[in-house]
């Protein structure tokens, strides 16, 4: 099956999911190309593992289609099921099995089988750091190394596709840097897509990040398309002294200029120190007309700076309506 | 063909990962025992046929089987482990005649287990063998149908209880129907009389293998199966 460079890898179009009263997914489209490592970011409950379930074929989607290497996920079920490899959310093992029966059964229900099992075992165990409890009952392992075992299993045939939702969750700050220096090594040849709620997971690993919020796509670009499209016209922060003004006086002088849009008071850690947030109206730099301002009121003028948005605050704005 | 054997290795394997299979095996020879040697006080009758063994296993089974198929899909489902076995690339028939296999094994073993009797009863006196090979398949059969039934019915539901209790309640419902209707209506016994696993198996004790028998349970595990499959493709359903 050859893969032109034109036909995305996955392609989500148009996906609906309804559970009864509950709209999970409205309407999500996004497609991504061979090699790239997507991050799927939205807070909890927002139709992330819904996406993944229907993407892995478990339940069916209410409307809209999603294709893996060109094929349809619900007519093709089975052959676009061969081609990824799944951590489900929290890892779900058998907690009685022994961890490398349990990668054994899972390779061969994978098709891989004999000699070639025997030795991917061992390689996936060692990619994945869990060579030293392969002789160990699942139960008997701590989160991070389930997490592993389970990770370990959705290797096991070398997939094209690795679909794993929130990966890093329930582990240790060191396991979760090892599971996220992993994850970008194994993109390298193939096409990642991870859900979570962390956002320095996405920063740290993914090439392109989905936002996804109550069932829609809020945001879609590389990090850094996605703090540019914000960049355009970013409020302006005014940093002030109190010397006895009270905020309510400031904010009506601010909110009272011609040029200024809104205005609003960010909480500040020090006392004697006031923090106001103003959003010009025009696209223009609002700096210089908040500094002339500050001089004209004699406010001790403490900083004035215009704020870019990082991730993280793109994320608290698409995700708060 | 493959995964299924695979999947019921597996099976058969997890069942005896923690005492309780070996608990349910004890629990059951004990049990079979006492009845063979105290009750029916072999030693004293000098009978040397395996009719008591045959009346009390079945009704046994009815309540001992369930207990064996109640976890096979209903633990899957309460893990979530059965969110990874159903993308792998397997289809639901073959989840279900694979879990099937493996707690066929499970019944196998502990059919195996009580040949003791009648190689006793070989030692001992002249047993009437065909009622005795009759009666083995006879039990594999039955047997099969209550787990097929326990199978079915931990489709329906993440709780083990509850699949025991559906488990035990269609399997005893199946075993003792025409005994129930006949005790309200003497016409619908007939009826009664065919969807009877008892009356079906009482012919194999005789050392009858009749095409019906076979058919009816083969039928049922059949029946039983095929449920299970449609019950695990619903989620695949709008």
């Amino acid at each position: 099956m050859s893969q032109s460079a034109a036909t995305p890898m996955i392609e989500v179009a148009d996906l609906w999911k309804r559970y009864g009263e509950i709209e999970a997914l409205k309407g999500i489209s996004f497609s991504i190309n061979k090699g790239e490592i997507v991050g799927f970011l939205g807070p909890n409950g927002a139709g992330k593992s819904t996406c993944l379930k229907i993407m892995t074929c478990f339940i069916p989607p209410t409307s809209g289609s999603v294709r893996i290497g060109g094929l349809d996920v619900q007519e093709h079920s089975r052959a676009v099921r061969k081609r990824f490899g799944y951590l489900p959310e929290s890892a779900p093992l058998y907690t009685d099995m022994v961890a490398y029966d349990y990668l054994k059964f899972v390779g061969a229900l994978r098709g891989v089988t004999g000699r070639k099992l025997a030795k991917r075992i061992p390689e996936v165990a060692e990619k994945c750091g869990v060579t030293d409890v392969l002789g160990q009952v699942v139960g008997t392992l701590s989160k991070g190394y389930r997490q592993r075992v389970c990770l370990a299993q959705a290797l096991i045939h070398d997939p094209e596709i690795l679909v794993l939702d929130e990966p890093t969750v329930g582990l240790d700050p060191n396991q979760v840097v090892e599971i996220r220096t992993l994850i970008k090594d194994l993109g390298r040849e193939r096409t990642v897509i991870l859900s979570t709620h962390i956002l320095p997971e996405v920063l740290v690993t993914c090439d392109r990040v989905v936002i996804i919020h109550r069932g829609k796509i809020v945001a879609n670009g590389t990090p850094q398309e996605l703090q540019e499209a914000q960049a355009s016209n970013p409020p302006v922060v005014l940093r002030i002294g109190a010397d006895g003004l009270s905020s309510e006086a400031v904010l009506s002088t601010l909110r009272g200029q011609p040029w200024a849009g809104s205005a609003r008071v960010r909480p500040v850690g020090l006392a004697g120190e006031m923090e106001f947030e103003i959003a010009s109206k025009g696209a223009d730099d609002a700096r210089e007309r908040t500094i002339s301002l500050a001089q004209a009121q004699k406010w001790r003028l403490l900083e004035v700076r215009r704020e870019l948005l990082d991730l993280e605050g793109i994320f608290r704005k698409s995700t708060q309506e | 063909m493959g995964n299924i054997w695979v999947m019921g290795k597996k099976e058969f394997a997890s069942y005896f990962a923690s005492p309780i299979a070996y608990v349910a095996i004890a629990v059951f020879l004990v049990v079979v025992g006492l009845k063979f040697f105290i009750v029916d006080t072999f030693f004293k009758t000098g009978e040397a046929s395996l009719r008591s063994f045959f009346e009390l296993v079945p009704a046994f089974f009815v309540f001992y089987l369930p207990a064996i198929a109640m976890r096979l899909v209903s633990e899957e489902k309460r893990l979530g482990t059965f969110e990874l076995l159903a993308t792998l690339p397997v289809s639901d028939a073959e989840i279900v005649l694979g879990k099937f296999t493996g707690a066929l094994g499970f019944l196998k073993i502990t059919l195996l287990l009580t040949l003791v009797y009648p190689l006793m009863l070989g030692l001992l006196g002249a047993p009437d063998w065909g009622a005795i090979i009759g009666g083995y398949i006879g039990l594999l059969l039955i047997g099969s149908a209550f787990l097929a039934i326990g199978l079915m019915a931990s489709t329906w539901t993440r709780s083990q209880i509850v699949a025991y209790i559906l488990g035990a309640v269609l399997s005893s419902l199946f075993f003792f129907i025409d005994r129930i209707l006949a005790a309200f209506f003497e016409e619908a016994k007939k009826v009664a009389e065919y969807f009877s696993f008892s009356s079906h198996f009482s012919n194999f004790t005789r050392g009858v293998i009749d095409t019906r028998d076979l058919v009816f349970f083969v039928s049922m595990i059949a029946l039983c199966l095929v449920v299970a499959t449609f019950s695990l493709n619903r989620r695949r359903w709008n």
